[in-house]
């Protein structure tokens, strides 16, 4: 709760920094900000406070979603450093943004009533679906933000009908009381269920409901596609899974079959539609979509391990994301591009990048000594132990058609030749948050179990 | 039939034949306006539930600002009944088909219906100002605030997509 709070003052305190032409503060302060809320959040570990008659509930689970959402956000604000100013003067109204859009996702991690899990999806949806419209020159900015907003509104009532309903059937928007009056009116609340099935699904970009994904992902700034496939993945992911663990563990029965399908049409179209790619951005964008699909195996094997094997997997993507985008980021602001091809010969000119972005890619397609390695290790383990084999075996085939698609842009970094001397520069905000994400990301893979009992 | 029941079938005959008009109707301007006669019948129908302040905002929020906003835009962007876009047959069988799916399941979970404990009404003044008053400002009262950061945000964002670039 403290958490929010501190977000969301910081928010405002940035607002009207922004009023009184303060653009060197906003960032010191953003982060300041960020580091006091995470830090608040790190002192209840160990606690479950419960605030306003149960309305959010801040147990671990809640603390560590936080956290991480809170650090994935300082470093995107880091990396930010000279980038919004390239598009207009509105500094202070775009990290506000982001700083409210935070404040949504920490209350959609920390939810125990209905409201609060609808109002944190709509703070975090309509901050996206403004941001994703930054570059108002831009016609594939504009195309992403209104595409986002109209599937997204659309995608809201799917929700607002569901939660309708299920209150229809149990009297109550709270997700405790809901498991317990699950079966007073069963057809009713299946049918709610499964609105909500809808609504969850397409905001975490699962297939069928993926349509959005590449086409905002391409088209939204890079910067905030980092926030958009890391922070709302993150939250959305933690959202649904205390959503189905606590409120519909009991009728799980209902939505197996359905979410099994999803599974394996959302691992199939993402990884082979990514391996068609010749964007990076685009083959990002897909390779989000597969990544869902991975984590959605963590709720269908519903478990006390899956709250767990979310955690890692989400640090693990987090992290490798923000270090590929980085890279990313640089790459198109030198090179003009963000195709594969500019990419190539990185690796002469510039070996610690192409190092960076090569743990970064190794992280994502899950190769040892990786935090992302360990990430589909513990989410195939809760598969399995769940006898969900048939479905570990699909997904070990389809990580390896990640593999393929991920190590593209490693051999144009290494293999193909580049123009000369065209090095790039990079400043040391970006020196330090690529050098964090590719620390980590080799310390997780050797020593993963800093992270593996937390929950 | 005594006077409720009556006035219920006349409600819920006006809301479900004035829906159809509004996805049947080819002009529009017609569609917004029956839709307008929809968000009314609407709100008889939560005045007969005894819930008059959502009655009321039905009618000042739906049927009064945000119909007037769909109307200016119909009227800015020009549509008339010649601009409809032609879709393909497939598209339109395959939209009936999952359409009507869901109508099956929605009456079929509505016929199974009954009256069980937690969602008995207690107390028939709940939908009264007062108590909704009282409700809001007890039980919901984190909601209610939390609500502020997102209009907050879409009031930030609003300002910055609208205003006037000066480079």
């Amino acid at each position: 709760m403290t958490s929010i709070i501190i977000i969301t003052i910081t928010a405002i305190v940035v607002l009207y920094l922004g009023l009184y032409k303060a653009q060197k503060a906003l960032l010191p302060v953003s982060i300041l900000g960020l580091l006091a809320s995470g830090a608040t959040a790190f002192m209840a570990w160990g606690s479950e406070l419960s605030y306003f008659n149960d309305m959010i509930v801040f147990n671990n689970y809640a603390i560590a979603f936080t956290i991480l959402l809170v650090v994935t956000t300082i470093l995107i604000f880091l990396l930010s450093r000279d980038y919004f100013e390239h598009i207009s003067s509105n500094v202070a109204e775009y990290y506000a943004i982001l700083l409210f859009a935070l404040a949504g996702g920490v209350v959609m991690v920390s939810f125990q009533n209905l409201s609060m899990l609808f109002i944190g999806i709509e703070i975090l949806s309509v901050s996206m679906y403004i941001m994703a419209g930054i570059k108002r020159r831009n016609i594939a900015s504009n195309e992403a933000a209104l595409k986002y907003f109209l599937l997204g509104a659309f995608s809201t009532g799917f929700l607002l009908f569901g939660i309708a309903l299920v209150y229809g059937a149990t009297g109550s928007f709270n997700i405790d009381q809901i498991a317990a009056h699950a079966s007073e009116n069963p057809l009713l609340f299946n049918v709610g269920l499964t609105l909500m099935l809808i609504a969850m699904a397409f905001k975490v970009g699962v297939a069928p409901l993926h349509f959005w994904t590449p086409d905002v992902y391409q088209g939204t700034p890079t910067l905030v596609t980092t926030f958009m496939s890391t922070v709302v993945k993150t939250a959305g992911f933690a959202a649904f899974l205390r959503l189905f663990t606590v409120a519909f563990g009991a009728s799980s029965h209902v939505w197996m079959v359905t979410v099994s399908v999803m599974v394996v049409l959302t691992l199939f179209i993402g990884n082979v539609t990514a391996a068609f790619q010749s964007n990076q951005k685009r083959l990002l964008a897909y390779s989000s979509i597969s990544h869902a699909g991975y984590m959605l195996i963590a709720i269908l094997a519903l478990g006390g391990a899956s709250a767990n094997s979310i955690l890692i997997y989400s640090i693990a993507y987090s992290i490798a994301s923000v270090a590929a985008f980085g890279v990313m980021i640089l790459v198109k602001q030198q090179r003009g591009s963000d195709d594969i091809t500019a990419f190539n010969g990185l690796a002469k000119n510039n070996p610690a990048l192409a190092l960076i972005m090569t743990i970064a890619m190794c992280s994502l397609a899950g190769i040892p000594l990786t935090a992302g390695f360990f990430g589909k290790f513990f989410i195939f383990g809760t598969a399995i132990s769940a006898h969900y084999t048939w479905l570990v075996a699909i997904a070990v085939l389809m990580a390896a058609v990640g593999i393929y698609y991920y190590f593209k842009v490693i051999i144009a970094m290494y293999l193909r030749k580049g123009e000369e001397g065209n090095i790039i520069q990079v400043s040391t905000h970006y020196q330090f948050v690529l050098a964090f994400c590719a620390l980590v990301t080799i310390l997780l893979g050797v020593l993963p179990g800093l992270i593996t009992n937390l929950l | 039939m005594t006077i409720t029941q009556s006035l219920f079938y006349f409600l819920a005959f006006v809301a479900i034949f004035c829906s159809l008009l509004v996805v049947l109707a080819k002009n529009p301007v017609h569609s917004v306006l029956y839709l307008i006669i929809t968000f009314f019948a609407f709100t008889g129908h939560y005045i007969l539930l005894n819930a008059q302040f959502v009655g009321i905002v039905n009618i000042i929020v739906y049927a009064g600002a945000i119909m007037v906003l769909f109307l200016f835009v119909i009227m800015l962007l020009n549509f008339n009944e010649g601009t409809e876009t032609h879709k393909p047959n497939l598209v339109k069988f395959a939209g009936a088909i999952t359409g009507g799916l869901v109508l099956v399941v929605l009456v079929a979970s509505l016929q199974t219906l009954q009256q069980s404990n937690p969602v008995k009404l207690n107390n028939a003044d709940i939908g009264l100002v007062k108590n909704l008053g009282k409700v809001l400002f007890n039980e919901f009262l984190l909601p209610f605030e939390v609500v502020s950061i997102l209009f907050l945000s879409a009031m930030v964002g609003a300002v910055l997509l609208a205003r006037k670039e000066n480079n």
